[in-house]
């Protein structure tokens, strides 16, 4: 199957992108003239421009929609209340084979008690939309529109700037959203969210008005530094926060409580997918849990090598691995086994390729967050 | 996308550049290619292999990383490795820069009689052929 395309793909190719698959969708990884670290850079301490169309969008509409999910998801809807988002889990329901594993991560944007987006990733969009369409009561409508809505992310120190530039609203505390006009007088949905760690931005806008607003971002970001960022750079800036990616720290396989995103479950709520499963390997404790490792060098962990205790033991598996731009040395994310007894701050090593190397334990982030 | 025809080339996408040799053996100069460094990305770190090391035609010799992906590095002829480019280890991202000049990897001693071990490699044309055609 050929891979599907964002509505910005024409300008990706004429700005020089490196294209590759992201879930399905081919998608810019770099662009000529910039790179991962320079777009790295730009995201810290300038702005940069991502288009993340690839992600998925479906809306669930009707009287109770936001019960529904609510019933559905992990995290608590009523922590949040309209104009708010909130990160969360859609896990295998209890009943299942691997229950209480993660079918995805996802933001919850709530409009309404009757109307409420999601913003899935791409390759469990459909999944995703199946099961709460499988699963909706009468008078609720989950409707997949990952064709019908592009998503770009303005992220960096700079960001506000751009925005305010663009006339589209900034002042938004972390993880609101507000509705306002851009690119011509299409309608952009502005979120203060993102993947990298930084102050910024991610936007919704409909497909067929997602060119005009990329295009008014890039003329109006040059005075401020703005550069294309690809998802090479979103995968180093959201390593270094230890931010997980679905199909890395979470997964079928790796729970919430394993991948230590129980914030993001209401633990208090009386129904949500998978609940039963979690709870009980929460009293237990989970077997294994996350934790960062950094190389005192610039040899990198890769997802899948063994994690080694002092005698050789594998204790654990590298779930991401790449070089921090920030740090200038290898980072990563590893699951390690709880019977192993590891600590912050114990040296192991990890198995690169044959030879052992030496990392430290951590916890992440791996470096500051400034997203607040 | 350059390739320098003053040197032959592997399908692995190392150059190769004899250099004056001593008395019965030549030395080799190996780096990577412009191609395989711009398919790589920018890259962090270049491991290379120890001076003494005695390889095979063939033999991984080293790896380059980028941010994204770990890429083997072979040996194109087979030798004993007189130097390698430690201003790599603080400074890998002159591969990228300059590869076929400043960032180049290791030199190979080669007991050759004088003669130029790299003939039965890739001259610029046809290496040129194989990237055009990948």
């Amino acid at each position: 199957m050929d891979p599907r395309t964002s509505p910005l793909h024409d300008r990706h190719v004429a700005a020089g992108a490196k294209l590759a698959d992201f879930g399905g969708w081919s998608m810019p990884i770099e662009y000529t003239g910039g790179g991962v670290l320079a777009e790295h850079a730009a995201v810290r301490e300038g702005v940069g421009l991502f288009d993340v169309s690839h992600l998925g969008t479906a809306t669930v509409r009707g009287p109770g929609a936001a019960a529904f999910v609510d019933a559905c998801l992990t995290n608590d809807l009523g922590r949040i209340g309209p104009g708010q988002a909130q990160y969360t889990l859609c896990c295998v329901p209890d009943g299942e084979p691997q229950a209480g594993g993660v079918v995805d991560d996802l933001i919850v944007y709530l409009h309404a008690e009757d109307d409420v987006l999601l913003v899935p990733n791409a390759a469990n969009a459909a999944e995703v939309v199946a099961r709460l369409t499988a699963a909706a009561p009468a008078g609720v409508t989950v409707t997949d529109r990952h064709a019908e809505v592009a998503v770009l992310a303005v992220q960096g120190p700079r960001s506000p700037q751009v925005l305010s530039l663009l006339g589209l609203p900034g002042e938004l505390s972390y993880m609101s959203f507000v509705t306002g006009v851009g690119g011509g007088d299409a309608e952009v949905t502005v979120c203060r969210t993102g993947y990298t760690g930084e102050h910024g931005y991610e936007l919704l806008v409909a497909a067929e008005r997602a060119g005009e607003l990329w295009d008014q971002l890039v003329e109006v970001g040059g005075d401020e530094g703005l550069r294309l960022c690809g998802l090479g750079a979103r995968d180093t800036l959201r390593t270094e926060m230890g931010y997980p990616l679905h199909g890395h720290e979470l997964s079928r396989d790796i729970t919430p409580n394993q991948a230590r995103s129980g914030w993001a479950v209401g633990w208090r709520k009386s129904a949500f997918w998978g609940r039963e499963a979690l709870l009980a390997e929460r009293e237990a404790g989970p077997s294994r849990s996350l934790w960062g490792l950094r190389a005192p060098g610039r040899g990198i962990p890769r997802p899948g090598m063994a994690v080694l205790d002092a005698a050789g033991t594998r204790i654990g598996e590298v779930t991401s691995g790449t070089f921090s731009p920030s740090l200038r040395t290898g980072i990563a994310l590893a699951l390690l086994d709880t019977a192993a007894g590891v600590e912050e701050g114990a040296d192991v090593a990890v198995d690169v390729r044959g030879r052992p190397q030496p990392v430290t334990v951590v916890r992440p982030p791996f470096v500051e967050s400034h997203v607040r | 996308m350059t390739v320098p025809d003053d040197r032959r080339y592997t399908d692995q996408h190392e150059w190769t550049l004899v250099q004056a040799g001593d008395e019965g053996a030549t030395v080799v100069r190996v780096g990577i290619t412009d191609h395989a460094q711009d398919a790589l990305g920018d890259i962090v770190f270049v491991q290379l292999p120890d001076v003494g090391a005695e390889l095979a035609a063939g033999d991984p010799m080293g790896e380059v990383e980028s941010t994204k992906s770990v890429s083997d590095v072979y040996a194109p002829v087979a030798g004993t490795v007189v130097a390698v480019n430690d201003a790599l280890a603080d400074t890998p991202e002159t591969v990228n820069a300059d590869p076929y000049g400043a960032g180049w990897l290791v030199d190979i001693r080669v007991d050759a009689d004088g003669d130029d071990p790299t003939t039965d490699l890739l001259d610029a044309a046809a290496y040129q052929v194989l990237v055009d055609g990948s």
